[in-house]
């Protein structure tokens, strides 16, 4: 954590363009390295980021920019090579498996982009297998509000295979905010689905931070999208290539085409 | 893309292993039990080639009478004729030989050998003889009759050394002898485990037969005449009036040989029996690994149908795969199967049947029957899953997860029903008068019926069985139970082994209960002493009869009256005859006499049960010819009839036998003591009375009553090592489906994993659902168990079973078992699923 606050390099001080903001997560000098000797390849090379408390924030890049990378080591699904990832104050690496699955239950939220649900569980099951995971009973008063924002009062008796792809993708909206965690990390969410049905789950996103007062990092290669985000951070060959705040799609296009995408 | 293409590669070839392992473990208890049987034929085969090596004629008695299970009862002969047959031209040598029961008491006081059940305990004859078996080792030849030689293996057991004092029961009774040789049968320290007591030829005759009779004259000869030649000789020149045989060395061994052999025989049934059970158990397990691995591949053939494959080409692809492992799993098998028949000879070594060691036999038929029916076993099972596999829609390349399709429910219902009513119809025909031959039939038709019903009632059944783990164990249980009933055709199959092996060990207990429950119910009926001597050694040896009469003198003693066995023919059949002192049973044994009294049995009477009275249509006065072993055949005439046969359908009394060369041993002796007497000091004194005879054991009655039931729970034990083997394939089959189940559950599980499932949660989950598997194959197994184990009480009823017994503890033992081989099989399963590494498994499409 000595990094923070030394390391004033060019990312740093862009982050720091919203000073007001509390971090919610955070990496310092990331590296993820894969192979050996000859064939080392960086997935990610020395990235140091953070993530505002209450932003919906996107991360874009071409293929192989590491993003989907940086995502996993946030998470606590991955571990880095080197520096350090941390969340709500909380250095990951010197975390367990079993801290770390708590941690995913307690403090995060996941969408992925698909096989979101338990077959064996109703949507309803679905959507409190976090808290029912820990054991708990969540905030009920809360449950409800999500269930309500992201409409699915009368399909919480149905299975995965009873649902459509959109409704299946609001449900997986619906367990990522049921445990009013810190932070949610969505990996492509809308990429399964057509463009109708994305943006009606992009904006329950939106809504999530906006009314809910939620915390959102979405990995995403489609600048429309993007453009749903407070923040752009951009990553290519491993190391964050830029940021971007209040984004729209042609701007998100634009800047992609640079990037070399 | 190579990551991926290593993936499917190692997927199969997990894949591929698991299915091997079926067909190992279904020919593995195949060839294990016949190279078993085959080593154990052997051995005894060499033992008794070895035993005659040096004999080349055999002269006995030709007066026999055989009994059920390859007993028999043959007389004996002078011992005279050694010096007639001496001077027979072309005889070298002749010796007398006696087998007859002799045990050796160990320095501890206690015998040595098995009681009943073990290899035989013999008493011989030590002469200088060119044939001769035995030869001394260290110390001197028998002489005089206070000395004796023994074989090294009992010395051994029974920390006996030369010089040393050492005690020996006979049908005479039991003496103390001096200790002068220990004896070596050839290079075997003792033939097949029996032991064996030496003397001098006429303490032989004296101690273990009867002075002047031998059981067989053993015959060398001088070489100028073949053997079929010297046997012709000797018969010629043995006096007519003996009734008696002569064998050659080779007919002998043979006879020995085959005796030995029928015997073993219905041994060999008896493994071959489990050993298919075993194998159809394994059947499923097959058939299931390769339903599952089809629907697996669901995609992988889709894809192939799409660009072109016929369905022929892809049911094809499957039962060549399914031909390779047949023949990999049953060579595997076969060689794991050799490893197996020397845990079987562990296995009735541990229930005291103590088997010779030799070297293992490996028969070119049973290599032949391992490899053949386990390439047919494994494409039989293969056939219907193959063929499925090529009815795929090329559509289902598109398809999220493999599906396997539940065929028509409807249709399986209704025949499942049908198939099942009419096997209970068929049942239900029998107990209401129809043959019982088919029993057998109706019981098949029930067991087919309830497996074709299982993959119906196997979800109903699972999420019911399920709920209590969803209520305790919160979602990781409610996720086990709707993952065992979420595949229902699966969970049945995985079941169904566990189901058969369950009905199968249920009715075989409820047999057992039954058995003891009427045992019990009949002694304490009929019993009406306070103590029991009582020995195992039916057939071969017992109590000396004056083992009653010591006792009756007893002053704390009322009565005591022994009851014995003699084999007789009659009717031209071999039958066991109880013998009995009618002066002293009154009162100690309860047979139910229908107007008559004990004292109505006179030498010249015999009372007849009323079961044998009803079907051969005898009454009281009627006369009955009866063949003793000494060759005499006797008009007895009926004198009373009795209800309870438990003691025997024939009874005489003892004292027409007295004075003949009949052998009579007691099998039981039993004691009414007086009124008022102390317990501690009845039984000391009883203890001590017993002792000086070295043989039999002192019970109370309720320990006498428990002891009828010994032997139905040493069955009960080789029955369920047997049926064992089937339970370990059912455990094995729950491991491989939970394999691929998780296998199958990847991404499912690296979700779990992702949104915050500790790996402890993973393994419950796991665990859960074998528990859930096993329990559903228990329950239902449990349950046709009983209604099995009912009808096969009820087809024994002629035989005396009145009443079933349910096995209530068992049952609840059973179900507890079950549970924990469900916690068991889990193991494995659960651990791979906490491995499924959470990234791949989302990244997967």
């Amino acid at each position: 954590m000595s990094a923070l606050g030394l390391n004033l390099n060019a990312d740093t001080l862009l982050s720091m363009t919203s000073p007001s903001l509390a971090v919610a997560a955070s990496t310092h000098n990331a590296k993820k390295i894969y192979g050996k000797d000859d064939s080392v390849v960086y997935a990610l090379n020395d990235v140091s980021v953070d993530f505002y408390s209450g932003q919906f924030t996107a991360i874009m890049g071409p293929s192989g920019s590491g993003k989907s990378t940086l995502m996993h080591c946030i998470a606590g699904l991955d571990e880095l090579t080197e520096g350090s990832a941390i969340i709500d104050g909380i250095d990951l690496s010197v975390m367990n498996d079993k801290a770390l699955t708590e941690l995913r239950r307690e403090k995060i939220g996941f969408i992925f982009q698909s096989f979101n649900l338990v077959p064996t569980l109703t949507a309803d099951e679905n959507i409190r297998l976090p808290l029912l995971l820990g054991n708990k009973k969540g905030n009920e008063e809360w449950i409800q509000r999500v269930i309500n924002t992201v409409h699915l009062q009368d399909r919480l008796s149905h299975r995965p295979s009873e649902l459509s792809g959109g409704q299946q993708q609001r449900v997986a909206v619906a367990r990522a905010l049921a445990s009013e965690p810190r932070i949610i990390f969505a990996d492509e969410p809308t990429g399964n689905l057509d463009s109708t049905t994305g943006g009606e789950i992009l904006s329950f996103m939106r809504m999530a931070v906006d009314e809910l007062k939620q915390t959102i990092v979405m990995v995403t290669h489609d600048p429309v999208a993007a453009s749903y985000a407070d923040r752009i951070v951009f990553l290519a060959d491993g190391k964050v290539a830029g940021e971007m705040l209040e984004p729209t799609a042609e701007k998100v296009l634009d800047r992609m085409k640079s990037l070399g995408n | 893309m190579f990551r991926i293409a290593l993936k499917g590669i190692l997927g199969r070839k997990a894949r591929l292993v698991l299915t091997s392992l079926a067909v190992i473990l279904g020919t593995a208890f195949l060839s294990g039990t016949s190279v078993f049987s085959a080593t154990l034929n052997r051995t005894f085969d060499n033992l008794f080639s070895d035993v005659f090596k040096n004999v080349d004629a055999y002269v006995r008695s030709s007066q026999v009478i055989e009994a059920d299970f390859g007993q028999e009862e043959r007389q004996r002969i002078p011992v005279s004729l050694v010096d007639t047959i001496k001077a027979v031209p072309g005889v070298s040598d002749a010796a007398p030989d006696i087998q007859a029961f002799a045990r050796i008491i160990g320095s501890d006081g206690k015998p040595i050998g098995a009681d009943g059940n073990g290899p035989p305990t013999f008493g011989g004859i030590y002469t200088k003889f060119k044939g001769a078996l035995w030869t001394i080792q260290e110390g001197k030849a028998p002489l005089s009759g206070t000395e004796v030689a023994i074989d090294e293996a009992s010395a051994k057991k029974g920390k006996l050394t030369v010089g040393s004092t050492v005690k020996i029961v006979a049908q005479t009774g039991s003496r103390e002898f001096t200790l002068v040789g220990i004896a070596s049968y050839g290079d075997v320290r003792s033939p097949g485990g029996a032991t064996f007591a030496l003397f001098d030829p006429t303490t032989a005759q004296e101690f273990l037969a009867k002075p002047g009779f031998v059981d067989d004259i053993l015959i060398t000869g001088d070489g100028s005449l073949s053997d079929t030649a010297l046997a012709a000789a000797v018969t010629k020149a043995l006096p007519t009036e003996i009734k008696a045989e002569t064998l050659t060395g080779a007919e002998i061994t043979k006879e020995t040989q085959d005796q030995i052999g029928s015997a073993l025989s219905f041994f060999g049934i008896l493994l071959g029996v489990f050993s298919y059970i075993a194998l159809g158990v394994g059947c499923f397990v097959i058939y299931n690994v390769f339903s599952i691995s089809a629907a697996q591949r669901q995609r992988e053939n889709a894809l192939l149908r799409a660009i072109g494959a016929s369905k022929k080409q892809i049911s094809r692809a499957m039962l060549i795969e399914a031909t390779v492992i047949g023949i990999f799993g049953s060579l595997v098998g076969l060689v794991a199967g050799i490893g197996l028949s020397k845990a079987l000879s562990a296995l009735l070594r541990a229930l005291s049947i103590d088997i010779p060691s030799g070297g293992l036999v490996v028969t070119t038929s049973a290599i032949q029957q391992t490899l053949i029916v386990g390439l047919l076993v494994t494409l039989a099972s293969a056939w219907f899953p193959a063929r499925r596999a090529g009815r795929v829609p090329p559509l289902a390349a598109m398809r999220e997860t493999a599906v396997e399709q539940i065929a028509s429910s409807k249709k399986r219902t209704v025949g499942g029903l049908l198939t099942v009513g009419a096997g209970v119809a068929v049942v239900a025909a029998v107990t209401t008068g129809a043959d019982t031959k088919w029993l057998g039939i109706g019981i098949l038709l029930v067991f087919i019926g309830t497996i074709v019903l299982g993959p119906v009632i196997a979800r109903p059944v699972a999420l019911f069985l399920g709920r209590p783990a969803a209520r305790f164990r919160g979602v990781t249980g409610s996720m086990a139970r709707q993952n065992s009933a979420r595949n229902p055709k699966r969970t049945a199959r995985t079941a169904s082994p566990v189901l058969i092996g369950v009905a199968l060990v249920t009715a075989v207990t409820a047999l057992a209960a039954s058995i003891k429950g009427q045992i019990d119910d009949v002694f304490t009926q009929q019993f009406k002493g306070d103590y029991a001597v009582s020995t195992n050694n039916r057939g071969f040896g017992g109590l000396s009869p004056s083992l009653a009469l010591d006792i009756s003198k007893l002053p704390q003693v009322d009565k005591a009256t022994g009851i014995g066995l003699v084999t007789a023919k009659l009717d031209d059949k071999g039958q066991y005859i109880t013998t009995i002192s009618p002066d002293s049973i009154n009162g100690v044994w309860n047979i139910g006499l229908v107007d008559a009294k004990y004292s109505d049995l006179s030498a010249s009477n015999i009372f007849v049960s009323q079961k044998k009275a009803e079907s051969k249509g005898l009454t009281e006065g009627s006369v009955m010819n009866i063949t003793f072993a000494d060759g005499t055949t006797r008009p007895l005439t009926v004198s009373g009839i009795y209800e309870h046969n438990e003691i025997g359908d024939y009874i005489i009394s003892k004292s027409l036998i007295a004075d003949t060369t009949v052998v009579n041993f007691d099998i039981g002796v039993y004691i009414v003591t007086k009124p008022g007497s102390d317990g501690a000091t009845v039984r000391a004194t009883l203890e001590n009375a017993v002792k000086k005879y070295g043989q039999g054991e002192l019970l109370s009655k309720r320990q006498y009553i428990d002891k009828q039931s010994g032997n139905v729970n040493q069955l009960l034990g080789l029955i369920y090592g047997l049926l064992f083997l089937s339970v370990i394939i059912a455990i094995v089959g729950i491991i491989i489906t939970l394999l691929l189940s998780v296998f199958e559950r990847q991404r499912e599980l690296g979700l779990l994993r992702a949104v915050g499932m500790t790996r402890s949660q993973v393994r419950t989950t796991v665990r859960w659902e074998s528990v859930i598997t096993s329990l559903l194959g228990a329950v239902l197994g449990i349950v046709l168990g009983i209604g099995l184990g009912w009808v096969i009480v009820f087809a024994l009823r002629d035989q005396g079973l009145s009443s079933f017994s349910l096995p209530v503890g068992s049952t609840i033992f059973i179900v507890f078992a079950s549970f924990v081989v469900g916690v068991l099989a889990a193991i494995y399963p659960a651990w791979r699923a906490t491995k499924v590494d959470i990234l791949s498994a989302l990244n997967t499409n």
